[in-house]
């Protein structure tokens, strides 16, 4: 278990090590630089400036040294906005995507786990039909119609009342998550009800959930500690890859909800080639979710128990 | 080889099969009679079994009016081939089969007075894991992959005796040593993925009994066991019985098994039951035409034997639409005019020994002789 760890470990820093590269070569690959926005007549400024950014130098020793500042945690400073170092922005905005984000996570698991196995419990029945029509329409609507009819929604709801009981916008108390990370999870759980679904299918009559029949086991029981716990294993597979497309995909709901979170940087930095903001996002998100994914795979070994030994 | 001689040596069986096991409930019914051979009250009596099962080609019917009954401590073999509703039969009385599409429609299976086919749980207690333990044919894939095997047996304990789970567990751990697992404490906290086939069933047989039922359901326990694995898990059993005084039930299409292990035999065929009695009986003196045909398809084992295998020609009738007389008319090297139109009636051949066939009834018409089948047309 622990050799388990430390290789992973060790894979996912070979693979942030990929993407900071690959960003790197893709980034510079791109015509401009984080200057020729400026309105810079003058050659000998500009010049001034790419030695000043160390922008003259070869690429592959802009490269080296800014792997060197990046091994020793230093991201650098923006190139577009006011002496922001880009490890402050991060530190700033990156708890509200992630607050935003784990609640979606949370919220998209435990409802795709529910419908999928009611589903499944009630296989071509009522509730089967219901939610998998709602599902249907959760994967195919796009987060920001969902998102702005919510929040139309919303203001109906106030205006009705008279008062605000949920805000429609905006960031700070517990209130303002909910609807956002419902909208964000949506299309997430959606696919989770699915997978839940029919992964339950495959267990309800399998061998061994007959042996638990033939012990007389209540039904409850026989839901919970054999079918369920067997059924819930395909969905944290892909629990990792989700938790990715849940914190990466905020940017749409975060501009619509106007919640200060890291993804309008993240998309600000790429539109306006500033470069240590691109880098300082990218290597930060793409090391958050290997970290998820591999700590998604060793949850994975307490639950089942046949990946344990590899 | 090991002769049970509480059995074939006729000794009558003691009031309480299960010495103190379980004082509690086993007072009623056969403790007063001194029980005598055949004639013993059975301990289960299934009566007229009918299941069908939906299905897009339209309604099958399974099993078609089975009755038998089960002594204590004694062992039924039901044997017949592939599809002829031996595992649904015994599925229907556990409540195994998946309903829809399966569908009891008539019929009962009485256990101490209560009919077990339509109420599970009696005074808040299912009968299933504590009166009747049921075993099956893939070990492999008969245990919840995600909980120790420990646990899995230890859970009918805390669900039917009302166990504390470290008391359930420590039985757990003595079952496994009971069924012959060595180092059971060791063996109780893995996972079933560790174990192999043969150890498996002894777990799941561990798991079956742990309640000490008065019947085990065998559903072709050692048809995904290799050969020798197959021998000790038999042997198994029959230790079992011999020390809890269980019935089995046991579901084979191996004759071997049942000389070796079955007092009664009962053969389906197409969903009935065509022929019951001893297995002495059976196997000597049967008078079905399908027994026989079934015991000529035995393999021998004398290696200078030049015949290949004798297999009975045909196919099992189309379920949906059983035919109208014997089911067996198509194959039967014997078949008579008669056969095509009549279900043939059950008689009693011998005291106990029952057949569902024309040829030896009393009541047969006479017209027999020189109208077998296929005489004249085969050729």
């Amino acid at each position: 278990m622990f050799r388990y760890t430390v290789k992973r470990l060790i894979q996912g820093v070979i693979t942030v090590w990929f993407i900071a590269t690959a960003t790197f070569i893709a980034m510079h690959s791109v015509p401009g630089d984080p200057l020729s926005g400026e309105r810079l007549t003058n050659e000998e400024i500009r010049a001034n400036l790419e030695a000043r950014y160390g922008l003259d130098r070869p690429l592959f020793e802009q490269y080296l040294i800014y792997m060197g500042n990046m091994t020793r945690g230093d991201f650098g400073i923006s190139f577009t906005q006011q002496n922001r170092r880009v490890n402050d922005i991060i530190r700033e905005h990156f708890p509200v995507s992630a607050t935003l984000g784990i609640l979606a996570v949370v919220f998209a698991a435990l409802g795709g786990i529910l419908w999928g196995a009611l589903t499944a419990l009630f296989r071509n029945r009522l509730p089967d039909v219901v939610i998998m029509f709602l599902v249907i329409l959760g994967i195919s609507v796009p987060s920001f119609v969902v998102a702005g009819l919510s929040q139309l929604g919303l203001t109906s709801l106030n205006a009705l009342f008279g008062v605000s009981i949920l805000p429609v916008a905006g960031w700070g108390t517990l209130l303002h998550m909910i609807v956002p990370s419902l909208v964000l999870g949506l299309g997430t759980m959606a696919f989770l009800t699915r997978l839940m679904r029919s992964s339950m299918l495959e267990i309800i009559n399998a061998d061994f959930v007959r042996t638990a029949r033939s012990k007389g086991l209540p039904p409850t029981r026989i839901f919970l500690k054999h079918q369920l716990r067997n059924a819930i294993l395909p969905v944290i597979t892909v629990l990792g890859p989700a938790i990715a497309a849940i914190t990466t995909g905020g940017f749409v709901v975060e501009l619509v909800f106007a919640i200060p979170g890291l993804g309008r940087y993240f998309v600000q930095a790429v539109q306006q080639l500033d470069y240590t903001v691109i880098m300082g996002t990218t290597v930060f998100y793409g090391a958050f979710l290997v970290f998820m994914v591999i700590l998604v795979d060793l949850v994975y070994g307490f639950i089942d128990p046949r990946v344990r030994l590899e | 080889m090991s002769e049970r001689t509480v059995r074939d040596g006729g000794a009558p069986l003691p009031g309480n099969p299960r010495g103190d096991a379980s004082p509690d409930r086993r007072d009623g019914g056969d403790s007063d009679i001194a029980p005598q051979r055949h004639d013993e009250p059975a301990l289960l009596a299934v009566d007229d079994l009918h299941v069908e099962f939906d299905t897009y080609g339209g309604v099958v019917k399974a099993v078609r009016g089975v009755s038998f009954s089960v002594r204590p401590g004694k062992t039924l073999a039901i044997v017949g081939e592939s599809g002829c509703g031996k595992s649904v039969t015994v599925q229907s009385i556990m409540g195994l089969i998946p309903m829809p599409p399966g569908r009891i429609t008539s019929g009962t299976a009485m256990l101490d007075g209560i009919d077990v086919i339509h109420q599970k749980v009696v005074e808040g207690e299912d009968i299933r894991g504590s009166r009747i333990g049921m075993i099956f044919q893939d070990p492999m894939s008969s245990m919840n992959p995600t909980m120790t095997v420990g646990d899995q047996i230890a859970e009918t304990l805390e669900v039917h005796r009302g166990y504390t789970r470290s008391q359930a567990y420590a039985r757990a751990v003595e079952l496994l040593g009971m069924t012959h697992i060595p180092e059971p404490a060791e063996r109780a906290k893995q996972y079933p993925f560790v174990f192999s086939g043969g150890m498996l069933q002894r777990a799941i047989i561990a798991m079956a009994i742990a309640c000490e039922p008065d019947i085990l359901i065998a559903d072709e326990p050692t048809t995904a066991l290799d050969v020798t694995i197959q021998a000790q898990i038999l042997d198994l059993l029959d230790e079992l019985q011999a020390t809890t005084g269980m019935a089995i039930i046991l579901i084979t299409h191996n004759l071997g098994v049942v000389a070796r292990l079955a007092d009664d035999v009962a053969v389906m065929y197409a969903g009935q039951i065509v022929e019951k009695g001893s297995s002495e009986e059976l196997f000597h003196q049967c008078a079905h035409p399908y027994t026989l045909g079934l015991r000529a398809a035995m393999p021998g084992n004398d290696p200078h034997r030049e015949q290949g295998l004798q297999a009975i020609e045909g196919t099992p009738p189309d379920m949906f639409d059983p035919p109208r007389g014997c089911s067996y008319f198509a194959r039967c090297p014997h078949a008579m005019r008669l056969c095509e139109d009549r279900l043939p009636e059950r008689f009693e051949v011998s005291p106990h020994h029952y057949a569902s066939c024309w040829l030896q009834h009393p009541a047969s018409p006479v017209e027999v002789p020189g109208l077998y089948r296929g005489e004249g047309e085969a050729a």
